[in-house]
């Protein structure tokens, strides 16, 4: 006579065994994975020494706290235009003739090269000014910035 | 080839085939042009709301989804001003929706107003995002909607208007900011939404969408209101300009696609087979998503399918065996409950034979898991004793079919029965049993000009959409069927040229049909006999004529002569072999078909071949080495008589709560009590299982493959969408433990592999393998060995010898009828939003919550003459026994008839009242033949229908969004007309 029941009783895992079955699985993920796990210790190491572990653990921990401090503070009036910058930055950067840039900053490198070489001390006279604009170097220099200042100022 | 079978359409002075009639925007799209579009959906049509597809045709500025292609049409896609009219479209629709698609839980990569915006190349917004006056709807208990983010493309209100066709969604044009709005503008939750689903299946955007989504889908966005409104500024002021927003937008949809996955699967509540992608994460299921390519559904689901997924993570879900010892469960680990059930069963087996052991497979369970049931039952224990709870609704349905045509399933698909010109539906309350099929029958009486007729004792919505509703007296559709069929051939109205060369024994049923006078039907039926003409001559006439039936043609005590006479009439006038013709017996649970296509059946092998068949029966003693019992077994009925008379002393229930769903309950657990080993597989501890001695935890289909067969014989796959809950196993899994402990050689890795051996023994299924049924894929059987299915069946003929189908001679008595003893009949079936006993729909939140209560429904006239009111408490006596219930008044029921639905449950179940009455050819209860008295206890209280029901609301009907609303509107200027004025 199997009467209707609802009673039921739990399968009582001891403490102990559980630990035991949960250990021998981590056990065996370990053995699977051995190499990645040693290279895992090897990153937390290198993250712990610089101290980022310590400042990331602090982060995840009060992730939604810190995201809303964040947000919170960036929405500010004052910061309006910094955000509003951010992305014309980018696009300026994409005007940008790079190539031209590069060369002129290679042209502006020599010339602080040379600057730097030249004691400080030394005057330059009118006339030193009049003679240095028949040396071709001084002159090419001129000539760009010349060109320079025309076509910013151009409208 | 005719000319004018084709339309030549220019677009961009290429010339292009359109078929005649084709949708403009339609062909568009196949040229391989590309055109914005977010209004138009090719499951839905044209709506014509969002002005996004203009393009110049002829000359003239217009809507490509509003036109049909004409020949020698000129359609330029690519002018200037063409493109700064879809621009100013574009713009209108991004000053109705704010674009904060990192934050946004609907940037999954799918959002339309994104990919659109991202195609176009718009760069910059023309004018700002506003505002509306409207706060967000968050009443409803599985979707919100959101008029902020909301563009008014009216796709919600298409879907709910002429698909669901449910008709609570409007979109109010005449307002100063027009909105969507429930019924007569109430919250969600108190109109006569019935939570389908499918507005937030077909929202372009996060307007409206599933609940489970919320805060869930995005790594950044569950988050508080008033954080998430910073992020959504700042992240409007970081990505000025769309290009960059969408790339940052991109990568975060990405990586999104990591965590979330998108599983297809197949419904496991009713027999319409819908399939669909549910999206999960962790055990976490965020939303279900149907496909335009689902081959039952499309795009459609109801309550249960979209929302109704609870139950899968319900901490009452069974994780360990029980063994019941001294009265207590005790949990055990699985080594010690299989080598129990195993050992337990050979005792049995040597001690009183194989016979003395029962089977019962689950309508739940997979093909496969069906498959082995009746593989351990006559394999392994060596007795035909397996059948499943088919016997409960459908085997007369089945066997009706098997006498006249052959094959005991549907005669076509869903899209024939939405093809034929008129549906008669007999004993059905579709809408609420099949709804996803319901409104492939609504959408196309609301649109397409076909007919419905319903015969039904209760007035449900079908009845209250039919062209014709008759109500007959309970168990008399034979006759009615009968007298029409009479009329028909008395006037010389049937398909002389059907007959003559495709059915058998025309003779004898005509001589069958003399005592089926009009006057005699419509004396027994209560229908006029005017109207029972018209009937038949309305049938007679109609081109295409498809019968849906379904319990309360089954389960009555002639339920298998009254299925035979459905079929008789449809050879009668010609109504098989073609396209939106047919029978249709709507099959009830999600795999009803396949767990008896499958074998699980006391009489035959998978594919439906008989076990007296030495040759057939041979084929299996030789492939799986052993000897099977000629006889057919016991079916469930006859397992429970025979514990009763100590001639069956083990049983193993999978998945079926038969102490809720059997007939004459007590009866049944008087019957379980008396077992000496009971084995119950489920995932809950159901009222079944309080009485076994072993339960098995078993897992979902959520949780396993395998493959379901709907009510269109289509086998479709389902995938894992989550692991099985630990300590839980599917019960293929569980199945071949017991088998292999009791020395049985099954090794099977994957359910692929049980299919490969049915279908290589079973030719019905021949050509079966997971490889054709990959994704969403299907087979309609009979499946040939070369892959090739059979949608629409007899298209060869029918399955027998000569190839005809056969007329059935039929005699009728009516053997039941309510008493001055028992003077009211009691009907019973399913709702809308609980699936049968109810034991996966309570679990879930949302539906307890709109629906929390059973009921008793008491027509108008019997609570005057009772003098009970809505609320009161009665008791109902039958026979059998006794159940109690709480009172609404309405007239979906008429006079002496109540109705109990089947999810009513403890002291209310309706099974209480049920007998021993069957159907005198498939022993399925006759469920539907309840007389009883009624007892008043309680003359009026609170109503057992909370304010919150869709029952209560007030659906607003109208065909599509009205659009010409809009365009009426004082604010409104066609961008093409704009654009031209702008110059």
């Amino acid at each position: 006579m199997a009467k209707s029941i609802t009673n039921i009783k739990r399968l009582e895992i001891s403490k102990e065994e559980q630990q035991e079955r949960d250990l021998q699985e981590v056990r065996e993920a370990v053995t699977e994975n051995k190499e990645a796990i040693l290279k895992g210790i090897e990153l937390l190491s290198a993250l712990d020494e610089v101290g980022t572990l310590d400042t990331a653990y602090a982060f995840s921990h009060s992730k939604k706290k810190a995201l809303k401090y964040v947000v919170d503070e960036i929405s500010k009036d004052q910061y309006a235009q910094l955000l509003e910058n951010l992305p014309e930055i980018v696009f300026m950067l994409g005007d940008l003739d790079v190539k031209t840039v590069r060369e002129t900053t290679n042209r502006l490198n020599e010339g602080i090269k040379e600057m730097n070489d030249t004691a400080v001390d030394q005057k330059t006279t009118i006339f030193d000014l009049a003679k240095a604009l028949k040396d071709p170097e001084i002159n090419r220099s001129i000539t760009m910035m010349m060109q320079f200042l025309k076509g910013m100022g151009r409208q | 080839m005719l000319e004018r079978d084709h339309t030549v359409v220019t677009i961009n002075g290429k010339e292009f085939l359109a078929d005649p009639g084709q949708n403009l925007l339609d062909l568009i799209n196949s040229s391989g042009e590309n055109v914005p579009q977010i209004c138009y959906n090719e499951s839905l049509g044209p709506i014509q709301t969002c002005d996004t597809c203009v393009v110049q045709v002829n000359g003239e500025m217009q809507r490509a989804c509003g036109l049909k292609v004409e020949a020698g049409m000129k359609v330029q896609t690519e002018l200037p001003q063409v493109q700064m009219a879809q621009k100013e479209a574009l713009d209108r629709i991004l000053e109705n929706h704010e674009l904060y698609c990192t934050v946004c839980d609907y940037n999954n990569g799918d959002c339309e107003i994104h990919n659109t915006m991202a195609e176009f190349g718009l760069e910059h917004q023309s004018r700002p995002f506003q505002e509306k006056p409207y706060n967000r709807d968050d009443s409803g208990a599985f979707y919100r909607y959101d008029p902020d983010q909301c563009i008014l493309c009216g796709r919600c209100v298409e879907v709910c208007q002429d698909v669901q066709v449910n008709e609570t969604l409007t979109i109010d044009w005449e307002r100063q900011q027009p909105r969507v709005i429930w019924d007569n503008d109430v919250p969600i939750d108190q109109s006569s939404c019935v939570n389908c689903g499918q507005c937030s299946t077909v929202c372009p955007c996060n307007a409206m969408m599933e609940k489970g989504m919320e805060g869930e889908a995005g790594f950044l966005t569950d988050q508080e209101p008033g954080l998430l409104k910073s992020m959504i500024e700042l992240t409007k002021k970081v990505e000025t300009g769309y290009g960059p927003l969408f790339a940052v937008s991109d990568s975060e949809a990405a990586m999104r696609e990591e965590r979330i996955k998108k599983t297809k699967t197949v419904c496991t509540y009713c027999g319409v087979g819908c399939s669909f992608d549910v999206w999960t994460k962790d055990r976490h299921i965020l939303k279900v998503e149907p496909n335009a390519e689902s081959p039952a559904n499309g795009i459609s689901t109801c309550v249960k399918g979209k929302f109704g997924w609870d139950y899968v993570n319900s901490e009452k879900r069974l994780t360990k065996p029980l063994i019941r010892r001294d009265d207590t469960f005790h949990e055990v680990e699985w080594d010690e409950a299989i080598s129990y059930v195993a050992k337990r069963m050979t005792e049995i087996k040597e001690k009183r034979g194989s016979d003395d052991l029962g089977f019962i497979s689950s309508s739940k369970a997979t093909n496969e898991e069906s498959y082995l049931m009746q593989k351990l039952s006559r394999q392994i224990i060596g007795t035909n004793n397996v059948d499943n709870c088919s016997r409960y609704c459908q085997s007369p349905a089945t066997k009706g079919l098997f006498r006249t045509v052959g094959h005991g399933g549907d005669s076509g698909s869903i899209d024939d029965i939405a093809k034929a010109n008129l549906v008669l539906t007999i004993g059905s309350n579709t809408a609420e049993s099949h709804p996803v099929l319901a409104s492939r029958i609504k959408r196309s009486q609301k649109l397409f000009g076909q007919k419905l007729f319903v015969f039904d004792l209760r007035k449900h919505e079908m009845a209250t959409r039919a062209d014709r509703f008759y109500q007959p007296k309970s168990g008399s559709d034979l006759v009615w069927l009968s007298a029409v069929s009479k009329y028909i051939l008395d006037q010389g109205l049937e398909d002389k040229n059907f007959i003559e060369e495709w059915v058998n024994e025309f003779d004898a049923y005509r001589e069958s049909l003399e005592p089926y006078t009009m006057e005699y039907a419509s004396e027994l039926t209560g229908i006029p006999k005017q109207e029972l003409i018209e009937v038949a001559e309305e049938i007679a006439k109609a081109d295409k004529v498809s019968i849906c039936w379904a319990m309360g043609v089954t389960q009555h005590m002639r339920g298998s002569d009254t299925s035979t006479a459905i079929s008789n009439l449809l050879l009668l006038t010609g109504n098989y072999r073609r396209e939106g013709c047919g029978a249709y017996p709507l099959r009830g649970h999600n795999n009803v078909q396949g767990c008896s296509d499958f074998g699980s059946m006391p009489n035959f092998f998978p594919g439906y071949e008989e076990t007296t068949d030495d040759e057939v029966r041979a084929r299996y003693e030789q492939a799986w080495n052993c000897t099977i019992p000629k006889e057919p077994g016991k079916d469930n009925h006859q397992m429970i008589e025979a514990i009763h008379a100590g001639n069956l002393s083990a049983m193993y229930v999978i998945g079926e709560d038969t102490g809720i769903v059997d007939a004459n309950i007590n009866y049944v657990t008087d019957a379980f009590e008396k077992l000496d080993l009971f084995i119950v597989q489920d995932l809950f501890l159901t009222k079944t299982a309080e009485y076994a001695d072993v339960v098995l935890p078993a897992a979902p289909s959520l949780e396993k493959e395998g493959t379901f067969t709907n009510t269109e014989r289509r086998i479709q796959r389902l995938y894992k969408s989550l692991d099985p809950l630990p300590g839980a196993k599917p019960d293929w899994k569980i199945l071949q433990l017991i088998a292999q402990e009791m020395g049985g050689a099954w090794n099977y890795e994957h359910p692929s592999e049980i299919m490969a051996e049915a279908a290589s023994l079973a030719p019905l299924f021949a050509g079966v393998s997971y490889e054709r049924l990959e994704g969403y894929h299907s087979l309609q059987w009979p499946v040939h060995e070369d892959g090739t299915d059979e949608p629409l069946l007899f298209q060869e003929g029918f399955p027998f010898e000569d190839g005809k189908a056969r007329f059935y001679p039929l005699e009728f008595e009516l053997e039941y009828d309510t008493s001055e003893k028992y003077d009211l009949h009691v009907n019973n079936g399913r709702l809308l939003e609980h699936f049968h006993e109810g034991n996966m729909t309570y679990k879930v939140e949302g539906i307890a919550r709109n629906t929390p209560n059973p009921f008793v429904e008491v027509s108008p006239e019997l609570a005057t003459e009772r003098d009970i009111r809505e609320g009161a408490e009665v008791k109902l006596i039958s026979e059998a026994g006794e159940a109690t219930g709480v009172v609404t008044v309405t007239d979906r029921v008429r006079g002496k008839e109540l109705f109990i639905p089947m999810s009513a449950n403890g002291k209310s179940a309706v099974n209480f009242l049920t007998d021993n009455r069957v159907d005198k050819d498939t022993n399925t209860p006759a469920y539907k033949e309840i007389a009883v008295r009624m007892e008043v206890m309680r003359k009026e209280g609170k109503s057992p229908i909370p304010p919150n029901n869709h029952r209560r609301g007030n659906p607003v009907p109208q065909i599509s969004v009205n659009v010409e609303n809009k365009w009426e509107r004082n604010d409104y200027v066609f961008p093409g007309d704009q654009v031209n004025k702008d110059g």
